[in-house]
């Protein structure tokens, strides 16, 4: 007996994430998918960021992804605001965050109280990429340290971005890193995708990079 | 990418399609498509999908790949053109401007049991 079918391999994942995705939609909440490889800088660049939408009223939230550890969490508990740790598995597990890890965590999340939620995904450049948590929009970081060839080796990735942060500018004096070439690699891979580049040490590049994020709220949401 | 993870799913999703009552024993031949942004390696997710099958009560199924390529469009000028390397740049306009019609995803294609 042969019987067609033609289903999504991954639906059962995809619908939790859309399920997920209801749910912010409900709260008017913002969903950001942040990713990178490890010790690129998303826990830095939070610890930025959210204390600039704070002045201006917003209110953020957390799901810290990693395999193991809560260190990334304690580094944003001075913030003041609502964070969930979401660990794969203490002594090695999933190379990214699923979208049952995000359903799980939404149950310790007052969603009435946040504008922002930040997803900070496992440090990995290719598995995070495949997975959809429900998100609003998917950013990647690529610090100057990596190299300027990591679009064309890690396609998927920058594909999936519609943003792509070059982190730690800070250190551009002492490296011998080629800026033009970085964006020609990201025009190469998907030319659709936004640049910025900060430096969450000195603080240069944050506004540019959160005015994207009050940009993209309002075009989605219609909120103010 | 984790192969591991794809071949449980294609599994589950056997489970989950076949008839009430159906024997999981008879399926003899699993058939999907992957994408190729997907970077799924046909080998590893064949490896895997054969230490697995048997916990999912479906011994003596085989699974066949085919690959999708990526099919693209140009958001510019509309040209349709595939790629052979993750470059997505429009081979009529050199616009970056691209869509990705095809060659993303993995689907369950067929199902086939001896009886």
């Amino acid at each position: 007996m042969e019987i067609s079918v033609v289903r999504d391999v991954l639906e059962e994942s995809k619908a939790i994430a859309q399920a997920n995705r209801d749910i912010f939609d409900r709260h008017q909440v913002f969903v950001v998918n942040i990713m990178s490889s490890p010790g690129s800088g998303k826990t830095s660049i939070l610890s930025r960021t959210i204390p600039i939408l704070q002045n201006q009223g917003l209110n953020c939230a957390v799901i810290e992804g990693d395999i193991t550890s809560t260190l990334d969490s304690e580094r944003l508990q001075p913030l003041g605001i609502q964070i969930v740790q979401a660990n794969t598995e203490p002594f090695g597990g999933d190379c990214h965050i699923g979208s049952h890890l995000v359903k799980a965590a939404l149950e310790y999340l007052d969603l009435s109280q946040i504008h922002f939620l930040f997803i900070e995904n496992i440090g990995n450049l290719v598995c995070p990429a495949e997975f959809y948590l429900g998100e609003d929009c998917k950013a990647v970081v690529l610090s100057i340290t990596e190299g300027e060839d990591k679009p064309l080796k890690y396609p998927l990735m920058f594909r999936e971005c519609q943003i792509c942060m070059v982190s730690k500018i800070d250190l551009l004096p002492y490296l011998d890193f080629d800026l033009s070439l970085l964006e020609a690699n990201l025009q190469k891979v998907n030319g659709q995708i936004e640049v910025v580049f900060n430096s969450a040490k000195t603080g240069e590049g944050m506004s540019t990079w959160v005015d994207w994020l009050l940009r993209k709220r309002n075009n989605h949401k219609g909120v103010a | 990418m984790h192969e591991l993870y794809i071949a449980e799913s294609i599994l589950a999703l056997t489970v989950k399609l076949l008839p009430p009552g159906a024997d999981r024993n008879a399926v003899r031949r699993l058939e999907v498509e992957v994408g190729q942004l997907d970077a799924v390696v046909p080998e590893n997710l064949h490896f895997l999908f054969n230490a697995v099958k048997g916990s999912f009560g479906m011994p003596q199924a085989e699974l066949l790949i085919g690959i999708e390529e990526v099919s693209c469009q140009c958001l510019d000028c509309e040209h349709i053109f595939t790629i052979d390397l993750p470059i997505f740049i429009c081979p009529a306009c050199q616009s970056g401007r691209i869509d990705v019609l095809q060659g993303r995803g993995i689907r369950l294609i067929k199902i086939i049991t001896e009886d």
